[in-house]
């Protein structure tokens, strides 16, 4: 059999003359691509990339995002100078902003954020932030809110896209390590479930894996609304609408069931709720579920076939079914698949969530969360708040409680409850569901700042801007999409008088009189250190992930509690899991419809995602020439059928309506599309954006909204 | 080891990565010399990397009057020699596959040259190097021999390309569409 070819000879690099080649990774997507910046020894300026060959990751391998990222250290468009807004009535726009001295941004913010807590109560301020950001700052950010601005009201972007896939894997786990093995063994499996990923687009460095496992006779099965690349040389594509994957679910469980094709063992020794799901699941017959999903039966009972036959097997999914008002119960769904089959706990067999942002994983686990505090402890188990305190050097009562989901921070900035925000690393203005009511609530606000390189549509809003570094200007570790850390280096320094992220919270702490939480952190290393520290004898535990460690062993899985220990690539081998009682659970969940179903007035599913040449907002990404050119708008999937019908033309620009929201788009004809649902790529701001129709039904659990379907209608212009 | 370059058509999803890849060469001064097309857009979608496909015999080459087009000891067929070139287009009209390309304002033809300050050293060009897919493979010739024996079609040709050329024998290897008809699968 033969292996992915780079495993074995590792090419060299080009070595130009006066150059550097410095190891780092691509500051986008999960995946985390190892890449070297070219850094020109005489300017100190990144000049180019070169592939990093010898990650075992990817090989060298980038998309057009990657190989063209180290251009936005350089950019024009970067942020220079702190800039402060005098009129306000200018909020919301370019206009209005004026460069000033940092010491007098810095004051400011101090200054206003002080005389709205003094009038307001603490929990005035809110912190927003992200996870494009390394764990350090992450960790940084969550205790600059509760130590230093004292408030609770503290969350992130993750909401939008991890948190479904988090909240899954704690049900039925008991931990939220997004992948249960690592992705070298991804190419080695018999068979991939793939659910409500367009990976060719999103990750699409994981492809020559994904296309090795069918070179080696292996199967590839995708379950998706569209005919993404991926599903078009799937061995069997799902075409399902768009928000009923818990039906399709449970319809692989309970066919898995009826044809044996489970381990009864590992389900005895290893599980709790089998019997309750089984019972559940009796409903979902092919038949039935087909009704719901609009999957032909023979298709269904194909799929959990070569899903139980297979020997090994590696159950995926991303934000296709995670982004849905059910999208915990969604995971939870897929992940029975495993338990039931016991193909988890195993080389080449598991479960694992493709991460949309750079630490989409370290992010989510490290005190960013409204709920959570280092290393994935609980805000509301008063053990995990002592040893958090004793790290800090606050007092337990001085911590403050949990606060709020992201979008539910806006709705508290409609209701006056929140009156300041400090956002980092973000841009809600496109990012958020229902934006004409986001983007009131940013208006609405006292006194916010924004800290970013580039002038994002959410920093329109701000009161002051902050210049900050991007990746390249700073370092520290990120966990990419196995649950590996991984160490962002250095290549240039910061342009102008930009500052990282870190350096300008100690500063404000500082002036905030809270400095002696703070000051003793003079470098990126001083924070991991400090970060280390907090994370012992938490879930997610990274205390024995040294920077050195990292780079020797090319990262370090976590958990990691000892320096001596290498990791943990494979998780679950000794089939204990992380509930109490060592058991996984097996959950039996009913079915239940998307938030907004089609009707008369709204006849349309509209559904959401990504293309390969744009990052999430598309604030970094829209503004690299390559990148721009080859997407520069977004555009509306109209099946020909459906197009026939409302007798609309491919390139003509039609307007795409649902109950909060139009915009106006050109058509693009295709059949990759269903012929019930239309599609819109969201990484465009302003009027072009998808956010202004989407709905935001609130998962129960992670708070996640519902990007993936929604109610919609079309109307020729 | 000699290696060749080797184009698995089938395993494209158009990411262009290939052609971003190919500003970063040196000595492309930022412009892609490589093409993705959109083989049938509104239907199957599938597209298919336009690479140079390094003729034993160019006719890019053949047909320049001034021999401004030199083939490499290592088969690449080099970009135009600045100093020789005419801008007279021939190349461009000769290639079957419309890869010769011309600058109007440098008067000048440009073409891909195989990364040929890194293949020179056996070091992968830059467009297979991050090819996320394995469309562009770099491999040696033993590789190859397996691919051929591994990817046949049901008419029992080759897949990859031995025959028929458009023009003649190439240093570029590609698999026709196709290549997991007739695979065997694992269960």
């Amino acid at each position: 059999m033969q292996e992915v070819k780079a495993l074995k000879e590792i090419p060299k690099n080009v070595n130009h003359p006066n150059e550097e080649l410095i190891k780092t990774h691509c500051s986008y997507c999960g995946m985390q691509c190892g890449m070297n910046l070219r850094v020109n020894t005489k300017t100190n300026k990144i000049i180019g990339v070169e592939p990093r060959y010898e990650w075992p990751v990817t090989e060298g391998k980038m998309c057009p995002k990657g190989v063209t990222a180290y251009q936005q250290t350089n950019h024009k468009d970067r942020l220079l100078k702190p800039l402060i807004r005098d009129d306000a009535s200018k909020k919301g726009t370019k206009e209005g902003f004026r460069e000033a001295s940092w010491d007098e941004a810095l004051d400011l913010i101090v200054k206003n954020f002080k005389a709205l807590q003094e009038k307001h109560g603490d929990d005035t301020l809110s912190v927003y932030s992200g996870v494009s950001m390394t764990n350090e700052k992450c960790y940084l950010t969550g205790k600059f809110a509760r130590v230093a601005l004292k408030t609770k009201y503290i969350d992130y972007n993750g909401r939008f896209c991890m948190a479904s896939a988090a909240g899954g894997s704690l049900r039925s786990l008991g931990v939220d390590r997004g992948s249960s093995l690592p992705w070298t063994d991804l190419h080695q499996t018999d068979c991939l479930f793939i659910a409500g990923s367009n990976t060719a687009e999103c990750h699409p460095t994981s492809m020559y894996r994904v296309w090795e496992v069918q070179n080696r006779g292996g199967y590839l099965i995708v379950v998706d609304p569209r005919e993404t690349p991926i599903a078009r040389r799937a061995d069997l594509h799902l075409d399902l609408k768009p928000g009923t994957d818990l039906a399709l679910a449970n319809c692989m469980v309970h066919l898995l069931i009826k044809n044996g094709h489970i381990d009864e063992e590992f389900i005895n020794q290893h599980t709790n709720g089998f019997e309750e799901t089984k019972e559940l699941v009796a409903l979902f017959t092919p038949e039935y579920t087909s009704e719901i999903t609009g999957v032909s039966p023979e298709k269904l009972i194909r799929a959990a076939e070569i899903y139980g036959k297979a020997p090994n097997a590696i159950v995926m999914f991303a934000r296709g079914v995670e982004q849905q008002s059910k999208g915990v119960d969604n995971v939870s769904a897929y992940i029975n698949m495993a338990l039931v089959s016991g193909k988890i706990g195993r080389p080449k067999s598991g479960v694992a969530t493709f991460t949309g942002q750079g630490n989409g994983q370290g992010g989510r686990e490290h005190g960013q969360k409204s709920d959570l505090l280092p290393g994935y402890r609980k805000i509301t188990n008063p053990q995990h708040v002592k040893e958090v305190c004793e790290v800090w050097g606050i007092k337990p009562e001085e911590m403050p409680g949990p606060g709020v989901s992201a979008y539910e921070l806006f709705e508290l900035m409609d209701k006056k409850e929140i009156r300041g925000m400090y956002l980092l690393c973000s841009n809600p203005a496109v990012s958020a569901p229902n934006l004409n009511f986001v983007k009131n609530a940013m208006k609405n606000l006292d006194f916010m700042v924004c800290s970013d390189f580039y002038m994002s549509e959410s920093a329109e809003f701000a009161d002051v801007v902050l210049p900050s570094t991007t990746w390249s200007e700073d370092e520290g570790t990120v966990t990419n999409l196995e649950g590996r850390i991984i160490k962002i280096n250095r290549a240039q320094k910061p342009l102008g008088e930009c500052k990282t992220d870190w350096e300008i919270q100690i500063e404000i702490a500082k002036r905030y009189g809270k400095g002696k939480y703070f000051e003793h952190l003079k470098t990126a290393k001083d924070v991991a250190d400090e970060f280390r520290l907090a994370t012992k004898g938490g879930n997610a535990d990274y205390s024995g992930a040294t920077w050195e460690k990292i780079e020797k062993q090319n990262g370090v899985f976590w958990p990691c509690n000892e320096e001596s220990v290498d990791g943990t690539p494979h998780m679950f081998l000794d089939k204990k899991f992380y509930h109490p009682d060592g058991k996984a659970k097996i959950c039996a969940l009913p079915y239940r419809p998307p938030g907004e179903e089609p009707d008369e007035q709204y006849p349309l599913r509209l559904t959401t995602g990504r293309v390969v040449y744009h990052y999430l907002s598309g604030n970094q990404t829209r503004r690299i020439p390559f990148l721009k050119d080859m997407c520069p708008e977004p555009y509306v999937e109209v099946h020909p059928e459906l197009a026939a019908k409302y007798k609309i033309e491919h390139d003509q620009v039609i307007r795409l309506f649902t109950r909060r929201g139009e915009a106006n788009y050109k058509v693009k004809i295709t059949e990759a599309i269903r012929k019930d649902t239309v599609f819109v790529p969201y990484h465009f701001g302003h009027e072009q954006s998808i956010n202004l129709l989407t709905n935001a039904a609130l998962d129960p659990m992670s708070r996640m909204p519902e990007f993936k379907v929604c109610a919609a209608q079309i109307e020729k212009l | 080891m000699k290696k060749v370059l080797y184009i698995e058509l089938e395993n494209c999803i158009g990411c262009r990565s290939c052609l971003a890849a190919c500003t970063q060469c040196g000595g492309h001064e930022q412009r892609n010399r490589n093409y993705v097309i959109d083989v049938n857009p509104f239907v199957d979608r599938q597209t298919m990397p336009m690479m140079c496909l390094h003729c034993e015999n160019p006719p890019c080459a053949r047909s320049c009057p001034v021999q401004a087009i030199q083939v490499h000891e290592t088969g690449a067929v080099l970009s135009a020699m600045t100093e020789k070139c005419l801008g007279c287009q021939n190349c461009t009209i000769a290639c079957p596959y419309g890869i010769p390309k011309f600058d109007v304002e440098q008067n000048l033809m440009y073409k891909c040259d195989l990364c040929i300050d890194r293949t020179k050293d056996g070091i992968p060009p830059m467009c297979a190097s991050v090819c996320p897919t394995n469309t562009l493979q770099w491999v040696t010739e033993e590789e190859l021999a397996v691919k051929k024996s591994q990817f046949r079609l049901n008419n029992g040709m080759m897949a990859s390309m031995e025959d028929p050329y458009l023009e003649n024998k190439t240093n570029v290897h590609v698999s026709l569409p196709g290549i997991l008809e007739g695979k065997e699968k694992l269960f």
